[in-house]
């Protein structure tokens, strides 16, 4: 067992906020959630020039790159954050989402909202067959295959005629109008607040799993897969669930985003989309899922913000990653847990 | 044969040209303690990796509980009621002390990812199991006060403590201790030793390995000796003690006077 420092910082934020959150009652905490979900919901309304983007539209921005960032962000954290599996084709999934909602939505007619589902299950499909296999494996040559595996589905999309081949697939439907809430071209807010409210339900989701036996058995596989299968857990199963539901995630995002840009090409899906969200996971901070969406929001919006550095903007982002790499290795908040207060008889665990 | 519930049956097995175990047989009765000892490199691990499913034998059978388990995973193994601590301490770091132990009481669970995640009635009752069973187990092993703390930063004799605790979790019919007392001083190894019949006697049968003499002849009820990937020796420890080849393999012989 490795005896690493328990030293604590000086001034830590996430202590400092974990500690009132357990001193809230009941009713503090549900308006305090709502406020916070609130104001995610009016923020295209708050565009000034100290926190918006000057250069482009501050609304675009929360959906892309963002809120997109965000959404992808949490859903490989349960895959690379949570269980270990360190996936650098997360790409493909979000190529899977958005070309099914491109041709099912051009060619069939199919409803945007049939199309995400379709999406995420087509995603889920291809999350099994390459999981069951490839999941024999682990580290470096995992990591490898789920790289191969991105490229392909690139590649795939270029090279067979009902994608579009390389030109794409031009004239993807928007989603239709939602209780009075419609989707156009030159409104972004619509598509943010779709890609805010599936986010929202991706971490309830995941806080439910998490908290119980679902997310001991990832960490415990993250921890330490040997072990982890000597101590009864299914780890095939458990990681093949991990990357199952990441993809799943990866593949609505995907069909949200073909609805909004309207048009798609195969170039769109290259490598670096899953570099920058496996950035993002590891940049917020790996496992935690807070940290992940902030770390995510936060590399969505730097570039965009910067936009008047023009092509510099890209070395400042750099620079930035880099310098923030050193200082807080383990991400802006990382996942290791805060000590807890268990009752002796019951386990339950008790506020201190 | 019928209470014995594990039983290793010429057991070999080879890595390429290299023969780690060879013919090795060895058994666990019901309500003992029974000690695998040996020099370094007998064996005595590669005995438990066999048993356990990490590698399949190249040949022999495994029985526990009457039943073979050659050849099934790991995990199936650990349900059956096969459960192992390490010889180098391998706890889930970052994970609280009560959460390594609940893992190893979730494999007893039913509820699923689908049941967890929308909280079914079987998902709360199987999580307050966990918790229960986590918590009366660090009781039971002396660590409840170590509960909320992350395993990582135990100190070293309650991490041993605590893996035996995850073990015990999976309630097993076998428990296998690989050398539980390394690194503990003698008032420690001492209360080690009251703990393991504590645990015989709670109805765990326990397969030990140990090199601390003392420890193995004072609460083994049965020893066997490995030497070079074979059994040389079974028996009560006093019997054990005075076997020729035993004080060979561990003395070594005299060669040619050089």
């Amino acid at each position: 067992m490795s005896t690493s420092k328990v030293s604590m910082p000086k001034f830590n934020l996430r202590d400092k906020f974990g500690d009132w959150w357990e001193g809230t009652t009941r009713n503090q905490r549900i308006v305090f959630r709502f406020v916070l979900i609130a104001f995610f919901y009016v923020l295209p309304f708050l565009d000034n020039p100290v926190f918006g983007t000057t250069e482009s539209d501050f609304a675009s921005v929360l959906f892309y790159p963002m809120g997109m960032y965000v959404l992808m962000a949490i859903g490989l954290n349960i895959v690379v954050g949570k269980s270990g599996i360190l996936d650098l084709g997360y790409v493909a999934f979000f190529a899977i989402g958005a070309y099914t909602h491109a041709i099912l939505g051009i060619s069939f007619g199919f409803n945007f909202w049939i199309n995400v589902v379709l999406g995420m299950a087509f995603a889920m499909l291809a999350g099994v067959l390459l999981g069951l296999p490839a999941l024999r494996l682990r580290g470096d040559y995992l990591a490898i295959i789920t790289l191969g595996f991105g490229e392909i589905v690139r590649i795939v999309a270029i090279n067979v005629n009902f994608t579009g081949g390389a030109a794409g697939l031009a004239g993807i439907p928007a989603p239709p109008n939602f209780f009075g809430v419609e989707f156009l071209v030159d409104d972004p807010r619509p598509f943010y607040w779709l890609v805010l409210t599936l986010s929202l339900l991706v971490i309830w989701a995941y806080m439910r799993l998490t908290k119980r036996r679902p997310g001991r058995a990832w960490e415990a596989i993250r921890e330490d897969e040997d072990v982890a299968e000597f101590m009864g857990i299914a780890t095939t199963k458990y990681k093949l669930w991990a990357f199952v539901l990441g993809g799943a995630i990866g593949g609505g995002a995907g069909a949200v985003y073909a609805s909004q840009v309207t048009s798609i090409v195969p170039e769109l899906f290259d490598l670096n989309v899953s570099i920058m969200i496996l950035a993002c996971v590891v940049f917020g901070g790996m496992g935690n899922i807070w940290g992940v969406a902030f770390g995510a929001a936060l590399l969505g919006y730097f570039p965009e913000k910067l936009r008047f550095l023009s092509d510099t903007r890209i070395l400042f982002f750099g620079l930035l990653m880099v310098v923030m790499m050193n200082i807080r290795p383990d991400g802006i908040i990382p996942r290791k847990k805060r000590e807890k207060v268990y009752d002796k008889n019951t386990g339950k665990e008790v506020s201190r | 044969m019928s209470d014995r519930l594990l039983e290793v049956r010429n057991l070999t097995m080879q890595f390429g040209g290299v023969t780690a175990l060879s013919e090795v047989n060895l058994h666990v009765s019901e309500g003992e303690i029974a000690a695998l000892i040996g020099p370094n490199g007998a064996g005595k691990t590669t005995v438990f990796n066999v048993t356990t499913g990490y590698y399949t034998p190249t040949s022999g059978e495994v029985f526990l509980n009457n039943e073979s388990i050659v050849g099934l995973k790991p995990h199936k193994i650990a349900r059956k009621g096969l459960a192992r601590t390490f010889q180098n301490v391998r706890l889930f770091g970052d994970m609280t002390a009560l959460e390594n132990v609940m893992t190893g009481a979730d494999s007893r669970n039913k509820v699923g990812l689908i049941g967890s995640m929308f909280g079914t009635a079987q998902s709360r009752r199987d999580e307050e199991n966990a918790h229960l069973k986590a918590a009366e187990l660090l009781n039971f092993m002396g660590i409840s006060h170590r509960g909320g703390q992350l395993a990582r930063n135990l100190p070293y004799g309650d991490q041993r403590r605590l893996e035996i605790a995850r073990a015990l979790a999976l309630e097993p019919k076998v428990l296998l201790l690989d050398e539980p007392a390394a690194g503990f001083n003698p008032q420690e190894k001492v209360e080690l030793g009251e703990l393991i019949k504590k645990i015989r006697d709670a109805g765990f049968a326990v397969l030990l390995i140990e090199h601390d003499m003392s420890l193995v002849m004072k609460i083994s009820d049965r020893v066997s000796v490995l030497d070079f990937g074979q059994k040389i020796a079974e028996g009560t420890p006093s019997e054990v003690q005075n076997n020729q080849r035993v004080i060979d393999a561990y003395l070594g012989v005299a060669d040619h006077a050089s």
